[in-house]
């Protein structure tokens, strides 16, 4: 039965299927059928198992749906509500059409985005082949540490999408070119159809109506551009044009925002007009009168053009508001400031927003008061002395002591103050020259010669298959060792199941390996170094397994 | 073996530190009051900022990003070694500027990877902003709760004017807030972030495993060479090498420190490595200035360091053993010695 925790999203009665009566609950993750006066459900799917729903053709006298699951299988429902069979039917039909590909593409994600990992990295490949196609380690191991993130964070950001905010100037940023006759270009990207279509819902809107039906996009976006709707001068708007309404429509928001007002009690927008001071500083004319008949031409086309710039503003920030900001935006908004009306200080959000704290912000200036020094933590070391030596040791071992050594110190100190150099005793030149060039770039102490050395004696194919080697038992011990201290039943279980991998891992690609490169008579012992890291790692499992038993008994 | 295994030691946040650096790479930066332009001498002064990081901090991390077009990308990740960085800073030089910045996605991009750092390594972000203006998709004043949340200190450095909310973003999370006057103010701007940040009273102090390999060298002459991989440098086109550092707990080979073991985790460092980010702990006294003439008429007419004669119009003395030095031995002495060195030679007399 249904979880207490399911949001039931639409049920309808009166709902057959294999000729029983019965209830149909579509709810947040799967479809559900139960019969008349059960309590149980028969058939639930979820939806990311369904791969498509079919309906019956209108005219049928049977009006039924039907969902065709992945595995081939599918089930009918039959609406066999007299008065409102056909309208069930296909109120079903459009939630499934909303919810299904939600669930579709979550399913896949998870297959896509392995496979995505291994074609991006042949290293990651090689890896995989090596240890689960030779089923040293299972696939869900392989996985584990390395598809961590795609379920535990934000959808967001595994699809390496990011939400970008909308730049108030995108309009302005159209900069349109002249064609070189008398025509101008837009070059409009997605980002600015993007921007267009999250700020202005009505062109949006407009878009999907008639794209691709009515109209090319290409032919959407000229007449977008051509229609007053766009330029500055709104006066004309003849009801041919598409988007009239578009404009009627934010003639009506603008007045709702109006209307609302400012909630900040400081500010009182009422009062702002041009004030003269002097000649030279503003307009010294008459005050303009407020009512219509007496503007002039330029006069409307300004507070045109100034209604569009405050407009188009509120819109950019409500835009970017309306991405799910939202429960920040009631808790600022219960105090007497909204975020968005640009006039807030951050006192709204880090200090109760009272009036009071308000005029203290607006008369105090902090440069002006005296320096607070952020308080810092003094240092508190206990016996600091000890960071001037190494750690002292706890059982009897055979250490020279401090005193020991400065003892030494002060002997050689005291051999040194009476040396005389005896020349007939010194390095032969001969012996000298040797040992410089043994420490010079290139001699037999300097490493550099090893190196070419060991590349010249080991063919690269070689060196190739060895470094996979490196990295599948890197891999393994990399499990190995992440599972200590073990201190759950998991870690446990996992650690014994590693060393036996470590364990398959060796016989199954290291003995081989090794068997081939000594037929190919290469002296060098080229595995040793793996065997002691695996043999570091058995002594590991020894040591635990000993404490363990010791514990037990 | 007889070599030092590992130590277990209190680390403090000041000596591993995680660093975010945001590059603002919007149109802004093509602006030529810094010359050639101003992303250019960014990122030359990023590469000298990079070297001194790691010569102060030899145990802390980096990681770079870039904002542009109203998105941030990440240029490298967090990570212990400059070679990268300084290489991934060299290609940057050609990346077209162009849109805004975007401080919020660049803020989110870098407390993906802040968030999941333990509490005994400090979470820095520093960004370079040259933009007046900012294109984010949410509230920026709550990415700065979050920021607080995390214990993420963001210090900003402006190429152009005082912007409200980087006063704010860096006032709230404890961070610093400056603005360039000009290519050497900016020098010095960015080197003010080479040295740790005081600790605040909430980041906590524990004790961490570290290991101190010691050298290794073979030679082919010898019976039984192991060559071995060194496990960092399994994707490049480099041979095995006869030597290197050996982690203690599960024998990786390695040829450079200060490494994290990418097997078993272990963090390696050298002995050094630890002692030089120990200065930051037990800062060297400044030394006393006096004026010239008082101490010659003592007799003392030489540097204690240099042995030069005394020139300068002051002398400095140190509190503990008296000694006198030149200005320039003071100033060696205090930014790279960090240790008195008549003191050293005092104490292993005795």
């Amino acid at each position: 039965m249904a979880s207490l925790s399911e949001e039931v999203l639409l049920v309808v009665k009166k709902v057959r299927q294999r000729k029983q009566d019965g209830t149909l609950y579509l709810m947040a993750e799967r479809v559900a059928w139960g019969p008349e006066g059960k309590d149980r459900f028969t058939v639930s799917h979820l939806y990311a198992d369904i791969r498509c729903q079919k309906i019956s053709p209108d005219g049928k006298a049977k009006i039924q749906l039907q969902l065709v699951l992945h595995t081939g299988e599918s089930t009918t429902f039959h609406f066999a509500n007299e008065s409102s069979a056909l309208k069930d039917r296909d109120a079903t039909k459009e939630l499934l059409q909303q919810l299904l590909p939600k669930f579709k593409k979550k399913a896949n994600k998870e297959l896509e985005e392995k496979n995505r990992m291994l074609q991006e990295d042949p290293v990651l490949f090689q890896l995989y082949k090596d240890l689960v196609v030779s089923q040293v380690i299972s696939a869900e191991e392989f996985w584990a540490n390395r598809l961590g993130g795609i379920n535990n964070t934000d959808p967001a950001v595994v699809n390496n999408k990011q939400e970008v905010g909308i730049s108030g100037a995108f309009l302005a940023d159209i900069r349109p070119q002249t064609d070189g006759c008398n025509g101008l270009r837009y070059n409009l990207t997605a980002d600015i159809i993007e921007s267009i279509f999250r700020t202005y819902p009505a062109v949006k809107q407009k878009y999907s109506e008639n794209v691709p039906h009515n109209l090319t996009e290409k032919e959407f976006w000229t007449r977008f551009f051509q229609s007053h709707y766009f330029h500055r001068d709104r006066i004309n708007t003849g009801t041919q044009d598409i988007f009239s309404e578009c404009a009627k429509q934010d003639e009506k928001g603008l007045k709702s925002l109006v209307i609302q007002g400012v909630k900040n009690p400081l500010v009182d927008l009422l009062s702002l007009e041009d004030k003269t001071l002097d000649e030279g500083y503003g307009i010294c004319t008459t005050l303009p009168s407020t009512s219509n008949a007496n503007k002039t031409v330029k006069e409307s086309s300004n507070s045109a053009i100034i209604k569009r710039f405050n407009h188009h503003s509120a819109m950019v920030l409500a835009a970017g508001s309306r991405k799910g900001v939202f429960t920040s935006l009631l808790t600022a908004s219960s105090s007497e400031t909204s975020s968005t009306d640009g006039n807030s200080r951050d006192s709204d959000f880090f200090q109760p927003p009272v009036k009071k704290v308000k005029l203290q912000e607006a008369i105090e200036y902090e440069d002006l008061q005296r320096e607070n020094r952020p308080k810092t933590v003094a240092l508190n070391l206990k016996k600091s002395d000890r960071y001037a030596h190494g750690p002292v040791p706890l059982q009897s071992q055979h250490y020279t002591t401090s005193q020991d050594i400065i003892n030494s110190v002060n002997y050689i100190r005291h051999e040194m103050m009476n040396y005389k150099p005896n020349l007939t005793e010194v390095l032969s030149s001969t012996a000298a020259s040797s040992a410089i060039a043994a420490l010079s770039p290139g001699g037999v102490l300097m490493q550099a010669g090893a190196q070419q050395a060991i590349n010249q004696m080991v063919p690269t194919e070689v060196q190739g298959e060895l470094k996979h080697l490196y990295v599948a038992a890197g891999e393994l011990l990399r499990h190995f060792w992440s599972c200590f201290p073990v201190n759950t039943p998991f870690l446990e279980e996992k650690v014994m199941k590693m060393k036996s991998n470590l364990e398959r891992f060796q016989v199954t690609k290291l003995c081989p390996f090794q068997e081939k490169i000594q037929r190919q008579y290469l002296s060098t012992n080229l595995t040793g170094h793996l065997e002691e890291m695996l043999q570091t790692a058995y002594s590991k499992f020894h040591i635990w397994q000993t404490r363990r038993m010791m514990r037990k008994t | 073996p007889t070599e030092p295994f590992a130590l277990i030691i209190c680390i403090n946040p000041r000596l591993m530190r995680h660093l975010f650096v945001v590059i603002d790479c919007s149109r802004s930066m093509e602006d030529q009051d810094l010359k050639p332009n101003r992303l250019t001498s960014t990122l030359k002064l990023m590469e000298a900022f990079i070297d001194g990081y790691f010569d102060q901090n030899p145990i802390s991390q980096v990681g770079i990003i870039t904002t542009k077009n109203k998105r941030a990308e990440k240029l490298t990740d967090l990570a212990g070694n400059p070679k990268k960085h300084i290489a991934m800073l060299k290609k940057a030089v050609d990346t077209v500027c162009v849109g805004e910045p975007s401080l919020y996605n660049s803020l989110k991009l870098a407390i993906q990877t802040l968030k999941h750092m333990p509490g005994h390594t400090s979470r820095e972000i520093l960004i370079i902003l040259s933009s007046l203006t900012t294109c984010d998709p949410a509230n920026i004043y709550e990415m700065t709760k979050t920021l607080k949340s995390l214990n993420v200190r963001v210090s900003i450095i402006g190429l152009s004017a005082e912007v409200r909310v980087c006063t704010v973003l860096t006032r709230e999370t404890g961070g610093s807030y400056h603005v360039i006057l000009d290519e050497s103010h900016f020098k010095e701007l960015l080197m003010l972030h080479v040295k740790p940040p005081p600790t605040s009273s909430s980041s906590e102090c524990s004790l961490i495993r570290m290991g101190f390999p010691q050298h290794t060298i073979g030679s082919l002459a010898d019976q039984d060479a192991k060559p071995a991989f060194s496990m960092s440098h399994l994707d490049s086109s480099s041979g095995p090498s006869l030597g290197g550092y050996f982690c203690p707990q599960c024998h990786s080979n390695y040829t450079e420190l200060p490494v994290e073991c990418k097997v078993c985790g272990l963090t390696l460092v050298s002995a050094p490595h630890l002692a030089r980010s120990f200065h930051h702990l037990f800062p060297l006294d400044a030394f006393i200035e006096s004026p010239v003439e008082e101490h010659q008429r003592n007799g003392y007419d030489f540097c204690q360091a240099c042995q030069g004669e005394l020139k300068d119009k002051s002398i400095f003395t140190c509190p503990s053993c008296r000694s006198v030095f030149c200005v320039e031995c003071d100033l060696f002495i205090h930014d790279s010695l960090h240790c008195c060195p008549s003191c050293i030679h005092s104490q292993t007399a005795s």
